[in-house]
């Protein structure tokens, strides 16, 4: 794929590089996870029509 | 987005995402998290560098190497990849600061019409409430998901 297909695509290509397998099960942002979940929690999801 | 974007790399549960910024300052890794939230199908996405000699992140370091679109691009590209495997998940972004939260806002707002051909995107406003993102307001964090989603919840 071209630099310029890859920059027209909406749903891009994925290189699958297994040496990213060794996060798994790592938390790299730890702050922002406890404020997603401090919000989450207080305010739960938009409300939307059913 | 419209902007041009890196090539990037994932693993099989795409939930890790990698590519390098390229600019005067040399070779950047970023690296995109989505992480599980504590409510069900809710992830956090987390962006930022990735020092490989401390295999550490940095969230608020700030590169300067003059292509923050492009990364942001790429960022959003990711979201793309992340909800063709997770199509009913619900991301929540913010920025590691009140700067970089307004960035990301501005990034929603320059594209909010090709955002909303396939996805909702709501705003934490002032008053602590979820509401759908209304241009120009100020907002302390983002949720989005596929349209299809919206009213399945």
């Amino acid at each position: 794929m071209t630099i310029d297909q890859l920059n027209k695509s909406k749903v891009p290509i994925i290189v699958l590089d297994k040496k990213l397998e060794k996060l798994r099960g790592k938390v790299l942002f730890p702050k922002k996870l406890k404020k997603a979940n401090e919000i989450l929690t207080k305010t739960g999801l938009p409300k939307t029509k059913k | 987005m419209k902007y041009p974007k890196y090539q990037y790399r994932s693993e099989e549960l795409f939930l890790f995402y990698e590519f390098n910024s390229e600019g005067p300052k040399g070779l950047i890794k970023k690296i995109v998290e989505y992480t599980a939230t504590s409510t069900e199908n809710v992830y956090n996405l987390g962006f930022g560098d990735y020092d490989e000699t401390t295999q550490r992140i940095n969230d608020l370091s700030i590169t300067n190497n003059g292509d923050s679109l492009k990364i942001l691009a790429t960022v959003a590209s990711t979201v793309y990849a992340f909800t063709e495997k997770y199509p009913k998940a619900w991301i929540f972004a913010t920025g590691s600061t009140a700067a970089r939260t307004r960035l990301y806002r501005m990034g929603i707002t320059n594209n909010l019409v090709e955002i909303s051909a396939d996805f909702v995107v709501f705003g934490y406003n002032e008053e602590g409430i979820w509401e759908e993102f209304i241009i120009g307001k100020n907002y302390e964090a983002f949720l989005l998901t596929k349209k299809d989603n919206k009213f399945v919840v």
